[in-house]
């Protein structure tokens, strides 16, 4: 995907200003920077949820369509179940009941949430709801998948926990995804490459690891002192 | 016995308070020596008693519960909807607003007086009781329409659920709570209503006209013991108002249990 000349302006601040860089497809390109630079915002210009000032995204042939979006919070049906809240995002897509049902079951199995799947959210934890999130995000047959922090608020363990899940699903069914993270950590470990930014008109840094294996202490230091600094520097 | 007193226990309170209200009714009656100000709590349970077994009762009774069904079949559905339109078109919101700040400040008295003069007797109380409670479904369901997230929105827009899913499984569901509680404020209003517009108008049938014409007779046991209909009735309305609406979201909850099986 291609983030061409994006300019963007919120409450008389440029956030974008003629702003491009280009993702990678069918990777997952983690993004990071300080509060109110624009990671959020980026996400929600690429999903159209909100309007760009200028310029324009082009999009992989493989990366048009629908997108999974997953957001800070679950974002979960609070009246349905936790097997509704996936089955619904199949309706347009699957008309057929028992091809549906299959697909869910097997999206609920992959997270741990099968024998859980008559609860409502009020009746799961945080970290269950955002695992019913995640198999929503992956069953609904999306070209991409926007992560707007969503482990934000679980605990170390949960985190943990939902993050292998994600990675897990994704590695069976890839699509390119853009993943915001205050973590410096899971920047560094779960994305093939990193973009930071701050900088309204260019990238603070983009890095392009090429790479899935965890990196040794030396090399994961240089990288955790590099993306700091270009935290730090806007 | 234990199984009694364990079923009694969280309702301890309530049953005392209830005692000492008898208590301090008996001993104000007693003190006051006068069966027309204030008559003793027997005679007034007597005379309670004693109404079941009047020849009009079933005919008073029935008449006052029909005019507030009617007034709530009414009102709910129409707050329901006009609550649901004014949140979601501001110029609909704006347009009924001056009509609800009056009826929310107009005096019941008046309402069931000019009521009375530009309707038949039975038509008042259901008339009356409509400018009444209508303002409070009508906020109530406006409220729960303001309250639907717009993130919600967002994720039923970028899922691809369709506008009946997004009714059926987001929208009608969040306003519920609303409808349930506005349904159960409106029906305590109701029967308020109804009673004062029968008590002014004196129907031929209605608990109403009975305690107005308790009053006129100086019979104050009987004005009590219809009152004490009035509060049975409130009471009563409430429990299977709570009751058919806790069947409704069971059968409806074990339903969306079966389709995940």
């Amino acid at each position: 995907m291609i983030v061409k000349d994006l300019t963007f302006s919120y409450a008389g601040n440029k956030i974008f200003d003629n702003f491009s860089v280009s993702i990678p497809q069918n990777q997952i390109c983690t993004v990071i920077g300080g509060s109110g630079c624009g990671k959020s915002t980026l996400l929600k210009l690429i999903a159209s949820l909100i309007k760009k000032d200028g310029g324009g995204i082009i999009f992989e042939e493989n990366e048009k369509g629908a997108v999974s979006y997953l957001f800070q919070e679950p974002r979960l049906l609070p009246t349905e179940n936790v097997y509704t809240n996936v089955e619904l995002v199949l309706r347009p897509s699957i008309p057929d009941n028992k091809k549906r049902k299959e697909r869910v079951f097997y999206y609920l199995n992959r997270v741990g949430l099968f024998e859980d799947r008559t609860k409502f959210p009020s009746e799961l934890s945080g970290g269950m709801k955002q695992r019913v999130a995640i198999a929503r995000a992956f069953a609904y047959p999306s070209k991409l998948i926007l992560m707007d922090e969503p482990m934000q608020g679980l605990d170390i363990k949960s985190r943990q926990v939902v993050l292998g899940l994600f990675y897990d699903l994704w590695q069976k069914d890839p699509r390119t995804t853009l993943f915001v993270t205050h973590d410096l950590r899971d920047a560094i470990t779960r994305g093939s490459s990193i973009l930071a930014l701050g900088n309204p008109k260019k990238p603070v840094d983009f890095i392009n690891l090429n790479h899935f294996k965890p990196l040794d202490d030396e090399k994961y230091g240089k990288l955790e002192n590099r993306l700091l600094k270009d935290i730090l520097a806007y | 016995m234990n199984k009694i007193l364990n079923a009694i226990k969280p309702y301890f309170l309530i049953i005392l308070s209830i005692v000492v209200l008898f208590i301090i009714w008996q001993l104000a009656a007693v003190a006051l020596d006068s069966e027309i100000l204030l008559p003793n709590v027997f005679s007034v349970l007597k005379s309670f008693v004693g109404l079941f077994q009047t020849k009009d009762f079933k005919m008073d009774l029935g008449f006052t519960v029909y005019r507030a069904f009617k007034s709530f079949v009414i009102i709910v559905v129409s707050g329901a909807i006009f609550g649901v339109l004014g949140g979601r078109f501001k110029g609909i919101g704006l347009w009924l607003s001056p009509l609800l700040t009056v009826l929310k400040s107009t005096p019941v008295m008046s309402v069931i007086l000019l009521a009375f003069i530009w309707f038949e007797t039975g038509t008042v109380p259901v008339f009356s009781a409509f400018l009444m409670a209508f303002p409070i479904m009508y906020l109530q369901m406006k409220t729960g329409y303001f309250s639907l997230e717009e993130e919600m929105n967002q994720m039923c827009a970028l899922y691809g659920l369709s506008k009946k899913d997004k009714m059926l499984h987001y929208v009608i569901p969040s306003l519920t709570t609303s409808f349930v509680i506005g349904g159960k404020q409106t029906l305590s209003m109701i029967w308020k209503v109804v009673i004062a517009a029968e008590v002014l108008t004196v129907p031929q049938f209605g608990v109403g006209a009975k305690m107005q014409l308790s009053q006129m007779q100086l019979e104050t046991g009987s004005v009590l013991a219809w009152t004490m209909v009035a509060i049975v009735l409130t009471a009563l309305g409430d429990f299977v108002f709570f009751f058919i609406s806790n069947i409704i979201k069971s059968i409806i909850n074990n339903k969306k249990r079966t389709n995940a099986l």
